[in-house]
């Protein structure tokens, strides 16, 4: 399963979700579905968003691991 | 005319068809004993007891299956007017629909015992349930094709 490590990151670098979420251009909500490994796909603009905002790569994000 | 205000008066209109068949399938429901007579003294040219019982058996149970179709059809023409299609909701009506058309169908399949004509009456209830039954595996998709999309970020 691909897991997504938004929250590390974020704390990595000392964000807020409601920032991020502001920056990203995406509601707190959508947010928190990403966070939450609820999200069934993800934009690869939103994806170019994450990783200019979190100045980080995608494989920082997300996460290959066996179910 | 735009397409929503077309489908809107579709819907509309198929709502108030929907209301005027159950009126008169609650009508046929009164006259249920001159129709079952009629039918099997005219049509299936029988006039023993046991074949106007047997039709009429049958054609109250067939009518009970058209009041519960027409509702739940109504049911799902309401949740369509109110913008609510693709829900799972829907699919519960619409499998209502489907198995009261089967049972409506073996009712048809078994009034063949007092006249053969009911096998046609049948013959359009399983295939009413078959076209149900296909709208819903649509239905099934769509909803599982829409929860992707809002789950895509």
């Amino acid at each position: 399963m691909i897991v997504i490590n938004l929250d590390v990151m974020m704390a990595k670098r000392k964000m807020s979700s409601g920032e991020l979420a502001q920056r990203i251009g995406i509601t707190q909500a959508n947010l928190s579905i990403l966070k939450n490994q609820k999200a069934k796909a993800v934009r690869l603009e939103t994806l170019d968003a994450i990783c200019r905002n979190l100045d980080c790569q995608p494989g920082d994000i997300l996460e290959y691991r066996e179910e | 005319m735009s397409t929503e205000r077309s489908s809107g008066n579709i819907i509309r209109y198929t709502k108030i068809a929907t209301i005027i068949a159950l009126v008169l399938v609650v009508t046929g429901d009164v006259f249920g004993y001159i129709i079952t007579e009629y039918i099997s003294r005219v049509w299936a040219e029988r006039s023993d007891t046991f074949a106007i019982v047997t039709l009429s058996v049958v054609y109250y149970l067939g009518t009970v299956g058209a009041i519960v179709v027409f509702i739940n059809l109504y049911r799902l023409l309401n949740n369509m007017s109110k913008d609510i299609v693709f829900d799972v909701r829907n699919t519960k009506l619409m499998t209502i629909i489907g198995i009261t058309c089967i049972f409506m169908g073996i009712d048809c399949v078994a009034g063949t015992v007092a006249w053969f004509g009911t096998i046609y009456m049948a013959v359009v209830c399983f295939f009413m349930m078959l076209v149900v039954f296909c709208v819903k595996a649509v239905f099934e998709k769509a909803i599982e094709m829409k929860e992707e999309l809002e789950l895509t970020i």
